[in-house]
């Protein structure tokens, strides 16, 4: 025992700061997934997209969602700093390692921490056009004529990839699930949303600028 | 079918010699039948080179001293066969324990402090009778705490482990698997709260970050993914009813 255990005893803020990042993390896949399959109501024409859009608008749903999102983000990244290796020396030593080993989802967890990292950047511009110009199916049409159509593919596999990753960990880590039919099941869905996802910026773009 | 000429790429470094630098060396060996690294190892060291280091002792993976990076993968050197690896076979002393020299590492200090950590034993208040009949336990606990019991701390499931890479005070899943066996044994009359004392922190079950290298890499096939969610689990509970 040492005096700073002493003065700090029955902990638990470490198991606190981990059910925070599971529990934002799970938000956040569902979040993903739901907006996933509400983009695609372009696929059934503007008027569903616009309609959809609107409603969404009009009960202030667009709001909570946006509220939703930014707390539900902060919450996750705050926890999940702690697990990026801080110091030069444990990212040369996490990166050799991972080099040494040839274990994917070793690898696969530092593609988690560069993918987090580069989507925190990208939802925040996300957000900040969504909540500036609002949501319609002609102004997304617009938009992805412009240079905007790269910054949503890369987007949509960054954030798929991630999640995917990311719930996969979680179920692992917990235990309630066979690891490899898992990763099997995942990966379907994770083909279907990215799918998905370019089937609507293809709609999007068939609109025309 | 032709003898193969196997290339042995081994890590040597001696940390006596303050000036010296870790490097390579190389070594020819041809394969023989039923050939293990722990045949070729000491073929070389007879043949080759009498200064390369490398511990053995039981030669048939109960001991748990000749874990090794092999191609990359922690695992034991006298259970793996040369006729399953390629021709080029990499060697290097498996990380996060000290380095003896070349391939020996001393994973006893590591598992000992572990252990102190963990106060791996059980905890009781009964006083032990010899004449007394044995307590009776379920054939399930008896085999769950066996299942556990079964590691022989060879390090391959720290090695694997990228926390256990940075963080010098992570118990990784040897600590885990250990602690666990003893959270189902009933003779131990530790609480849920004392045990999250002992493991429920980032030293402990909620630094694992579910890379579960250390699952694809026992050699002995412990199911760590199981165990570590089962702490997992009991630690969460504990933690919320804190």
């Amino acid at each position: 025992m040492q005096l700073q255990r002493a003065l700090t005893p029955g902990n638990k803020t470490d198991f606190l700061v981990e059910a925070a990042q599971t529990v934002s993390g799970l938000l956040l896949v569902g979040f993903l997934w739901t907006h996933m399959l509400f983009v695609a109501s372009i696929l059934l024409g503007i008027q569903a997209f616009d309609a959809l859009a609107h409603f969404m608008e009009r009960f202030r749903l667009l709001d909570l969602a946006v509220i939703f999102i930014i707390l539900t983000v902060a919450t996750h990244v705050g926890a999940v700093l702690r697990r990026i290796p801080g110091r030069w020396q444990e990212q040369k030593i996490v990166w050799k390692h991972a080099a040494i080993i040839r274990h994917p989802d070793t690898w696969s967890w530092l593609f988690q921490a560069v993918t987090g990292s580069a989507m925190l950047l990208l939802i925040i511009i996300h957000v900040f056009v969504v909540v500036y110009v609002g949501i319609d199916a002609t102004l997304s049409a617009d938009r992805v004529h412009s240079w905007m159509l790269g910054f949503y593919i890369v987007l949509l596999f960054l954030a798929e990839y991630h999640a995917s990753v990311g719930l996969y960990r979680t179920l692992v880590k917990w235990g309630f699930v066979k690891r490899h039919s898992l990763k099997r099941v995942l990966t379907v869905i994770t083909v279907c949303t990215i799918g998905l996802g370019l089937l609507s910026l293809w709609a999007f773009y068939s609109l025309g600028g | 079918m032709s003898q193969r000429q196997l290339t042995f790429h081994i890590f040597r470094y001696n940390p006596e010699e303050p000036d010296a630098k870790p490097r390579t060396q190389s070594y020819v060996l041809p394969e023989e039948p039923g050939m293990t690294l722990f045949i070729a190892l000491n073929k070389i060291r007879e043949e080759q080179d009498p200064t390369l280091k490398f511990d053995f002792v039981c030669r048939a993976g109960i001991c748990g001293s000749c874990g090794m990076l092999i191609n990359g993968k922690p695992t034991l050197a006298c259970k793996t066969l040369t006729k399953d690896l390629p021709d080029r076979i990499s060697l290097m002393p498996l990380p996060v324990f000290q380095l003896l020299g070349d391939l020996s590492v001393d994973t006893g200090t590591w598992f000992r402090h572990v252990s102190l950590r963990t106060e791996a034993w059980v905890h009781t208040e009964k006083r032990f009778d010899p004449m007394a009949e044995e307590e009776r336990m379920s054939n399930d606990t008896a085999l769950a705490i066996y299942e556990a019991e079964r590691c022989i701390e060879c390090g391959c499931c720290i090695g694997g482990c990228a926390t256990a890479n940075i963080k010098p005070g992570f118990i990784g899943a040897a600590g885990v698997n250990r602690v666990a066996r003893f959270m189902v044994d009933p003779r131990d009359e530790r609480s849920d709260q004392q045990y999250f004392d002992v493991v429920g922190s980032e030293d402990g079950i909620f630094g694992c970050i579910g890379l579960m290298a250390c699952d694809d890499n026992c050699p002995i096939g412990i199911p760590l993914q199981g165990q570590l969610a089962y702490v997992r689990r009991k630690m969460a509970v504990a933690g919320w009813k804190r």
